[in-house]
């Protein structure tokens, strides 16, 4: 089929082997690439090991329309299984590397085993060589990002982590480009437990597609239209940062560790406040809607900020100057920290403190002792040890009730939205297949435009459709979803990409069925690697159904328990699930996962 | 006197993060507002309740309209 690279790189680090596979057809039309591809590899190949083992393997994926010049299309996925969750795992990022790779001849890198000392993995195009990398072992992402351009090229395609992954923390990322980060569910942690500091892609081909004219005329029209959005100028000055004003306006900032959804100082570091300290701008490769919004943090160096890293950084944990949550959100990129659980796992410590749970005194808003913890967390050392396998496990550890306040699902922290007044977005973080995650099923803003505080049907076929477009095609095609979802980009537009790269046509109706193909294929391998997998792992945090907000438009409100119930079950119900969670054998079958029925349901 | 929230780009569209206007009768809201505003992809909210661009508005309500965004 057209439009991919069509080759799988498979490397060992065990041994040194490296090899090349044809990826089938049936695979590209079955999965699609991204994360379709990735939870095929990992259901096929990775059973019921321990994650932090030289069994399990990492995946680095790209679709057909990555690194293809249409808007937004320079991604990855970044899969495994989760060392923080115990299941499925991954994240996307935008970096060269996507770009590179399909260049250098490969839709997807397999990487299994682990080396005896820490190690690059360089792709050359043809050559591939697994090479010493203990001058870079300890060093943090930014400073192992410049020796490695310094010795490689600037514009070389490059995937790193920095000494939190090295530790195998279970809430480190995969790095980028100095802040971009991708795989949430601890994927920097698989690459440190195999002694990977990093991948080097230099690619010099090109992929050959369907209809090279047609992409390129739609390529320039898709980046015309976007420009031309009414809402286009303003999200170039804000970015998701427009996000904060927003949710704070709507109570659902995430505030003092999810207690409150409105935060007093609002209004000195939302979006407009990062307008008056702006230095720059950053983003992925092949996006006119850069993203990453620079500013100066408090000791002067420059730092890419966000909505989700702003929220989880600053209101929920006190925080209200912005250059201070620049520095740690810096610090969090150089240690390679995902920045939404560090800022969870500190709002976790700061509560725990005040409900004297543990003997350390660590107030709201304390930026040194913040700063302390996020050091410690990177580390695994004093009290960051405690938090470094997420606030799941911290609160399984001190108990006395904080399991109530430990905010995740499934083991991966919750992103910056408050749901004690949303119950579509909190089943939405419920049902995301790879823990608490935005990115799968973001309908807080459908849901408050609509009616907000409903539990209707309609809520939930809702959130269905959002999850086979946002974590089914974009997470699989594998292009950004930023275009669509912040300035209204067709969402026509993408079956006409597909058709000029892979010319196979396909409707949103096609598209559909193969994301719940994928989303199939994670449950059923959540099913056989979690033993204790069912419908309890589909339930927001306690806190949303007991405690209500003290403050604000939603004061005196939480999600209704019996409700949700009734949502949840409506949820399986549609997908085709039994009152368990387990999809049902004709579901399974229906979507050509004949050999998935026979493995967990026999 | 009608009381008025514009968030993002909307403010930008309208001039003004907020304003009040004093209405002499119950007016439909677009009338209101800008020729130039959207139509589609907002959220309106009278007295935090949901409305549209046709919903009558009166002194004492107090409107929000804000974009459609996604958050990342």
């Amino acid at each position: 089929m057209k439009g991919y690279a069509g080759k799988l790189l498979r490397v060992n680090l065990s041994n040194g082997k490296v090899m090349k596979e044809e990826i089938p057809d049936s695979t590209k039309r079955d999965f699609l690439g991204g994360r379709g591809f990735a939870v095929k590899l990992l259901w096929d190949e990775v059973k019921q090991i321990d994650p932090l083992s030289e069994k399990n393997k990492i995946i680095f994926s790209t679709g057909p329309l990555t690194g293809q010049g249409l808007p937004s299309s320079g991604k990855m996925v970044i899969a495994s299984k989760s060392p923080l969750t115990g299941g499925y795992g991954d994240g996307n990022i935008g970096t060269m590397a996507s770009v590179h790779l399909k260049k250098a001849g490969y839709d997807v890198v397999v990487v299994e085993g682990k080396s005896e000392k820490p190690c690059c993995l360089l792709i050359e195009d043809e050559n591939v060589k697994i090479v010493d990398a203990s001058d870079l072992w300890g060093k943090d992402t930014f400073e192992a990002q410049d020796l490695l351009e310094k010795k490689h090229g600037k514009n070389s395609g490059i995937l790193l982590i920095g000494p939190a992954g090295e530790n195998q923390i279970r809430i480190s990322t995969v790095m980028s480009q100095k802040g971009r980060a991708g795989g949430r569910p601890g994927m920097g942690a698989v690459m440190g437990s195999k002694n990977l500091k990093a991948l080097v892609i230099k690619g010099t081909g090109n992929v050959t597609n369907f209809d090279d004219g047609k992409l390129k005329e739609l390529t320039k029209k898709g980046y015309e239209e976007i420009k031309g959005k009414e809402s286009y100028e303003f999200w170039m000055k804000q970015g998701t940062m427009q996000a904060f004003e927003w949710s704070n306006e709507n109570a659902c900032l995430p505030t003092y560790n999810f207690r409150e959804g409105v935060f007093e100082f609002s209004k000195e570091m939302d979006g407009y406040v990062l307008e008056q300290l702006h230095a720059g701008r950053k983003g992925c490769p092949m996006c006119n809607m850069q993203c990453g919004h620079i500013i100066k943090d408090t000791s002067g160096q420059e730092a890419e900020l966000d909505y989700e890293n702003v929220g989880m950084l600053g209101p929920n944990i006190g925080l209200r100057d912005l250059r201070q949550v620049a520095l740690l959100n810096r610090m969090a990129d150089e240690w390679g920290l995902d920045t939404i659980s560090l800022g969870s796992c500190i709002g976790f410590l700061m509560e725990a403190s005040e409900n004297g749970l543990i003997p350390e005194k660590i107030k709201w808003g304390d930026f040194e002792a913040a700063q302390k913890l996020t050091v410690e967390i990177g580390k695994g050392e004093g009290l960051g040890k405690l938090v470094s396998h997420g606030v799941k496990a911290a609160s399984e550890t001190i108990g006395k009730g904080s399991q109530k306040w430990a905010m995740q699902v499934k083991g991966l922290e919750i992103s910056a939205y408050n749901c004690h007044a949303c119950p579509g977005m909190a089943l939405a973080f419920g049902t995301s297949p790879i823990g608490a995650h935005h990115k799968d099923a973001w309908i807080i803003s459908w849901e408050i435009a609509n009616d907000r505080f409903s539990y209707d049907k309609s809520k939930v076929e809702k959130l269905i459709e959002f999850q086979r477009i946002r974590g089914g095609f974009f997470e699989s095609a594998t292009v950004c979803r930023l275009p669509w979802v912040e300035v209204s980009f067709g969402l026509d537009r993408y079956p006409e990409y597909l058709e000029a790269i892979t010319g196979e046509k396909r409707s949103w109706e096609d598209l559909y069925k193969l994301g719940d193909r994928i989303y199939n294929l994670i449950r059923a391998f959540w099913i056989r690697e979690v033993p204790s997998f069912g419908r309890k792992w589909d339930y927001p945090p306690e806190r949303w159904f007991e405690d209500t907000q003290s403050e604000g438009k939603v004061k005196g409100i939480k999600v209704d328990r019996q409700k949700y119930e009734q949502m949840l079950s409506w949820y399986y119900e549609l997908r085709g699930w039994d009152q368990n969670g387990i999809p049902l054998k004709e579901t399974l079958d229906r979507l050509g996962l004949k050999d998935v029925s026979k493995e967990i349901i026999g | 006197m009608a009381e008025f929230k514009f968030l993002g780009y909307l403010a930008e569209v309208v001039g003004a993060q907020g304003e009040n206007l004093v209405l002499d009768k119950p007016t439909p809201l677009r009338k209101v507002l800008p020729s130039s505003f959207p139509e589609k992809n907002i959220i309106i909210l009278i007295d935090e309740k949901v409305g549209n661009l046709d919903s009558l508005i009166e002194n004492k309500n107090s409107i929000i309209i804000m974009p459609m965004l996604s958050g990342g």
